[in-house]
């Protein structure tokens, strides 16, 4: 299934496959793109390679077959000067629980080699990602889940990087922030961000992806663009995948 | 890149709880121990002027130079208030005889053994022990602990590289501790001054350099504590190998590495080379008591008036005891050196093996540079000899006589006045200490030693951090 | 339920990986401890035993009584395997004559320096440094950190009342931490049979009684653990809490103590003490020399205007009478300047026992200080060992002084009988004796002074109460404090 995209692919699995030291296959064989101004979301269950995905593109691991390319970039070849091009938002954001909003996003912005914000340049978009004023001077310590997943994603803003990788992004947000994050990502998109994200939420992915995969047991079983997609139930897609998968691996087995 | 991340471990550091708590300890500690060090050398120094002052003033009024009885006394060292070492375990009295081993007496803590129960709470102490204990609090989790928080991934989804973050996590983590130390330890510097320890130049190199031997010290526990956590997963486990290796470390290998290969290596006892020395000496007594006797026998001339028999008789003891002594004192000689020998072989083995611990190190090093290292009592030991040597001659100067062969006096009852003696024509004794350049060059393979240790677990965090899954 | 609570407990400290990288480090420092003590203790003795040996074949050797200056030693006393205490800081040996006071000295640290430099590792170090840490480290997270986990919550949505809860945690952990220690103590106990140390029953009880208080101080320790951890809402707070907590009991508290009781409480230095106890000493004897010269210009004056053959006659017959009088006033003297020893000593002594008590009250506040104080007292190796062999030494000096003068005496009466019996040549004699040795069968022997189990634990005493004050005390803090403990 070859997508089709009018401008260049920012993020690309080729062949992506990772089998861990004590021999589970976590990944295999994968292959999908992102290009500029689109986002995609990877569906599937837990343990079922969306985060050894994402943590291929990261190079926090060596892929054992096939790479991941940032902007043309193969991440395990040259991983200092991918990561320029990436930014990431992780599930169950933690930062440093002893810093305040502001000092977090400071670290972290200057980490990614922004130096140039100033506090009101901070304060703009912890508001965009909806975290209140009056949060920006207290310290992480006594943040809820939600309140620290929005200083991830505004830390992921700053860096202002083309590509975005998000785990999770909505795990920790209650349905009004989950659909403020929805509408921020729409906005990223519009500036031509090209955003990879795995997620559980069905709906919300079929509300903003420009195109959605299914992985399970680390195979990309199934990829399909939201027009594709547009007359049918994904509820009832995902679950047939899965269990179609499940048939035919008991088959083959 | 590298100065973000040091900048932001001093902030993450400083602005803790943990750390408020812990320095505030540390600061109370170390002003306590200038403080108390301090007075407690005030104390010693006064000590040991009245007991020398004392000493002379005994002998006012004495009218024969060869019934003083004249003591030395080993000043208290400026820096062993900081580092008190062995000072408070060897003698501090010796008692000056113009003949004979001197023999160095009244240590501290069998003076006052209630100083010895819970002993002394000293700058080399804290270091080595309380400030190595809060660096692991500081560092167990350097590694690790980012991992359990998310923020290693985080960080790693930027373009870092790895050799960069772990050199400045660690430079973080030093200047967090070792910049707010130094307001403690400059107070306490002052202190010194003010309190009346004679510092000169070289002291204060030496002091100098003991802090430096603690920051050093304290690198090797913050460079262990970020290696072990970048080899283990989670914190809980990174602290409990970190507090068992503090441990033994710390309280187990110096203390049991002494002990055991000291035992190893036998060393005469003390009571066994006494015994042998007087043994030697009552044989070479009885054999010039039965020369004299023949002497007697030979030597008596009809004719010759008692007095004159004496004086012949006496230059003959005379000879026969400096021949003596000089047999004597050669036999102690070489039992002592022997002694020596064998202790230095013990000594070289023990502290080789505890040199194992990084603490043994340090208490190595720190104890030269302060001049409490086990050398104190050798060197007190060879100046009180030079002493005893110049002091002799003085006697001998005084009285004609070296107090070696038999006083024998004449003519008992018919008293002349005799003029007083002034004592304080005594050669003044005052020891020098430890000098600078020796103790120094001295310390310096064991601050070597320190840096080494530096190395080899900051190398050793590298390379694990490099391999390390931050995921 | 206690039981299913106290099992789980058990299961809970017993199954943690942290069991067993800390039971595997204190069984082998407890071991250790006991090995090198043991290893020690024999070296010591072995050296005392020469020691006496090569003293007494001294004296054998001594030829007159006047050559004889006999030396004793401290013998080394099997509970120092234990708890060494200021065993190694305070002389071994004291030198016996009629000149000198009995005075301790030749530390085995002043000796043999080497040792000195890091000191001794004994049980009750490891119990009050290693095993207390370890205390900490299995307690510091037994209510917060079940909190933090989520099973506080989970089992109080069951009918579990607060008071069975918080007992069981105790118990279970208690139970948990405590029996499995026992083993290496145990352990040691046996190795300490199998090298041969020689106890008495006495030593046994005093040994079975200092396990006994090592356990209690532990006690305290896995006490204090829950209390503070009852106190606090995270693990991490209560962790640092306590380590703090153990840095300033342990290591800070008693060594401040004694430096500030050495602060507040001034005592005369060493040469003070000697040079008062010299000059009364100095001022005596002058005062001896000026009435014996009187004396002799009264006997001479009852010589006056006799012929030279008279004169001589005279001193012969006057001789005998005029060395008794001499003698009696020369002891008179010497009574009056030990009597001024004492009291001089005394005083000192005294003025000591005060700061020391003052240090010690201070250092109590630690109950790691309680426990060592306690050790000591109990092994015998606490700061009144020199106090009871100097004071056992002082009686044996005045038994040795009182035989020797006798011996001396008629040592001197046979040296004057024969002098006057060939008092017709010029002949010098040298020591007064003959060649033949000295009978040393009926020298008074140095009897080591003994404790009993009673006067070894009444000291003690008090620092058990107060351990058991402490233990008590944070027992009752945690228990109110988990009643009113919010679980969420």
């Amino acid at each position: 299934m070859e997508l089709q995209s009018p401008s260049r692919a920012l993020l690309e699995a080729d062949n992506l496959t990772k089998r861990y030291e004590d021999g589970q296959l976590a990944l295999d064989h994968v292959n999908f793109a992102v290009a500029a101004g689109e986002i995609y979301a990877m569906l599937g269950g837990n343990g079922a390679g969306k985060t050894t995905t994402i943590n291929l593109f990261l190079n926090f691991i060596e892929p054992t077959e096939g790479e991941a390319r940032v902007d043309g970039i193969v991440t395990h070849r040259d991983p200092l000067a991918a990561k320029k091009k990436l930014a990431y938002v992780s599930e169950n954001v933690m930062l440093y629980p002893n810093f305040t909003a502001l000092q977090n996003l400071d670290f972290f912005a200057r980490l990614g080699g922004r130096t140039d914000y100033s506090k009101d340049a901070y304060r703009d978009v912890l508001l965009r990602v909806g975290l209140q004023e009056e949060a920006h001077g207290r310290r992480l310590k006594g943040f809820s889940k939600g309140m620290r997943q929005k200083c991830g994603i505004a830390i992921a803003i700053l860096k202002d990087a083309p590509a975005i990788l998000l785990d999770e992004p909505t795990s920790g947000l209650d349905p009004k922030a989950a659909y403020e994050f929805i509408g921020l990502l729409d906005s990223l998109r519009g500036e031509g961000k090209a955003i990879l994200m795995s997620t559980h939420d069905i709906f919300r992915a079929r509300d903003v992806a420009n195109t959605i995969g299914i992985m399970n047991q680390g195979k990309l079983v199934m990829q399909r663009s939201k027009q594709d997609l547009a007359g049918e139930d994904l509820e009832k897609v995902y679950v047939e995948y899965m269990a179609g998968y499940m048939d035919r691996e008991t088959e083959t087995v | 890149m590298f100065r973000l991340i040091v900048e932001k471990e001093l902030r993450e550091t400083l602005g803790t709880t943990k750390f408020a708590v812990t320095f505030a300890v540390c600061a109370v500690l170390i002003l306590l121990a200038f403080y108390v060090g301090a007075r407690n050398y005030q104390v010693g120094r006064a000590e040991y002027e009245a007991a020398r002052a004392e000493n002379l003033k005994q002998m006012e009024g004495l009218t024969d130079w060869g019934r003083v009885d004249h003591r030395i006394f080993m000043p208290p060292q400026p820096l062993a208030a900081l580092v008190s070492g062995v000072a408070n375990d060897i003698g501090r009295t010796t008692e000056v005889e113009t003949r004979g081993e001197l023999r160095s007496e009244n240590s501290r803590f069998n003076e006052d053994p209630m100083f010895a129960v819970f002993r002394f709470l000293d700058l080399e102490f804290l270091f080595g022990v309380v400030l190595s204990l809060f660096a692991i609090l500081f560092a167990y989790d350097a590694i690790n602990g980012e991992k359990e928080r998310g923020t290693l991934r985080l960080s790693f989804a930027n373009s870092i590289p790895r050799d960069r973050y772990i050199l400045g996590k660690l430079v973080g983590a030093f200047l967090a501790l070792a910049i707010p130390l130094l307001i403690p330890i400059l107070i306490g510097c002052v202190l010194l001054p003010i309190l009346g320890v004679p510092m000169d130049n070289g002291a204060w190199l030496r002091l100098g350099l003991v802090v430096l031997a603690g920051y050093l010290y304290l690198g090797v526990f913050l460079a262990l504590s970020v290696f072990i956590s970048a080899m283990t997963e989670r914190s809980a486990t990174s602290f409990l190998m970190l507090l068992v290796v503090w441990i033994v470390a710390v309280l187990i290998v110096p203390r049991a590495s002494v002990l055991v290969a000291g035992r190893a290596v036998d060393v005469p006892s003390i009571d066994r080379i006494n015994f042998d020395k007087s043994k030697f000496e009552t044989q070479l007594w009885q054999e010039d008591r039965d020369k004299m006797m023949d002497w007697q026998e030979e030597n008596s001339r009809e004719g010759e008036s008692g007095r004159e028999f004496f004086e012949r008789f006496q230059q003959y003891t005379q000879e026969l005891g400096e021949e003596r002594n000089q047999r004597i004192s050669e036999y102690t000689a070489r039992l002592n050196e022997e002694r020596r020998n064998r202790e230095s072989v013990q000594q070289r083995v023990a502290l080789g093996i505890a040199r194992i611990s990084p603490t043994a190190v340090f208490t190595l090093a720190t104890t030269n540079l302060a001049g409490t290292s086990l050398s104190l009592k050798h060197q007190y030991q060879a100046e009180s000899a030079t002493y005893q040597k110049i002091y002799s001659d003085f006697i001998k100067e005084k009285t004609g006589r070296t107090n070696s062969g038999m006083v024998i006096r004449l003519g008992g009852e018919e008293e002349e006045e005799l003029d007083p003696i002034d004592p304080y024509e005594l050669p003044d004794f005052s020891f020098a200490g430890p000098q600078t350049a020796d103790v120094t060059a001295a310390a310096l393979p064991d601050l070597g030693l320190l840096v080494l240790f530096n190395v080899v677990f900051f190398a050793g965090a590298f390379v694990s951090f490099l391999k390390y899954d931050v995921r | 339920m206690f039981a299913t609570l106290v099992e789980k407990e058990l299961k809970s400290i017993l199954l943690s990986p942290k069991f067993v990288a800390t039971f595997a480090v204190c069984t082998v420092l407890i071991l250790l401890s006991v090995f090198v003590g043991i290893r020690e203790y024999k070296a010591s003795i072995a050296e005392y035993e020469t020691a006496s040996q090569l003293s007494e074949q001294a004296v054998r050797s001594a030829t007159s009584w006047w050559g004889v200056s006999p030396r004793v030693f401290r013998k080394p006393n099997p509970m120092q395997i234990f708890s060494a205490g200021v065993n190694n800081d305070i002389g071994r040996l004291s030198d016996i004559s009629t000149w000198t006071d009995v005075k301790l000295r030749q530390s085995s640290y002043s000796d043999n320096t080497l040792f000195a430099l890091f000191r001794f590792i004994d049980f009750a170090f490891i119990v009050q440094l290693v095993l207390s840490l370890f205390a900490i480290l299995f307690t510091y997270d037994a209510i917060n950190g079940e909190r933090e986990s989520g099973t506080l919550k989970l089992s109080f949505s069951n009918a579990v009342p607060r008071g069975t809860f918080v007992l069981s945690k105790f118990v279970g952990a208690w139970l948990g931490l405590t029996i499995p220690l026992l083993i290496p103590i145990l352990l040691a106990v046996l190795l300490a049979m199998v090298m041969g140390v020689p106890m008495t029953g006495v030593e046994w009880s005093k040994l079975a009684m200092l396990i006994g208080v090592s356990v209690l101080y532990f006690t305290f320790f896995v006490m204090l653990g829950l209390l503070v951890s009852s106190l606090t809402k995270r693990s991490a707070t209560s962790f640092l809490v306590l380590l703090v907590i153990w840095v300033c009991l342990v290591l800070i508290i008693p060594r401040a103590a004694t430096m500030a009781a050495g602060q507040l409480v001034e005592v005369p230095s060493v040469a003070e003490v000697e040079s008062q106890k010299d000059r009364f000493r100095t001022d005596r004897w002058d005062a001896f020399g000026k009435r014996r010269s009187e004396a002799w210009r009264e006997r001479m004056a009852g010589a006056e205007g006799m012929s030279q053959d008279d004169r001589r006659d005279f001193m012969d017959n006057n001789r005998e009478k005029w060395a008794q009088e001499d003698d009696e006033s020369r002891q008179l003297m010497e009574q009056e300047i030990a009597e001024n020893s004492r009291v001089v000593d005394e005083e000192l002594r005294n003025r000591k026992a005060e700061q020391e008590q003052v240090a010690f009250r201070l250092a109590r506040m630690s109950p790691a200080s309680a426990y060592q104080l306690a050790a000591t007292n109990l092994a015998g190796t606490n700061t009144s060992l020199k106090a009871r062999y100097e004071d056992a030494m002082k009686a044996y000096r005045t038994a040795y002084a009182a035989f020797i003068a006798d011996k001396r005496a008629e040592e001197q009466r046979k040296a004057r009988e024969e002098s006057s019996r060939n008092r017709s040549g010029m002949r010098i004699t040298f020591g007064g004796g003959g060649d033949s040795p000295v009978d040393s069968s009926e020298m008074p022997r140095f009897e080591e002074p003994d404790q009993s189990f009673a006067s070894a634990l009444e000291p003690s005493l008090a620092d058990l109460g107060l351990l058991g004050a402490f233990t008590v005390l944070c027992f009752a803090g945690a228990f109110i404090a988990f009643l009113r403990y919010d679980v969420r």
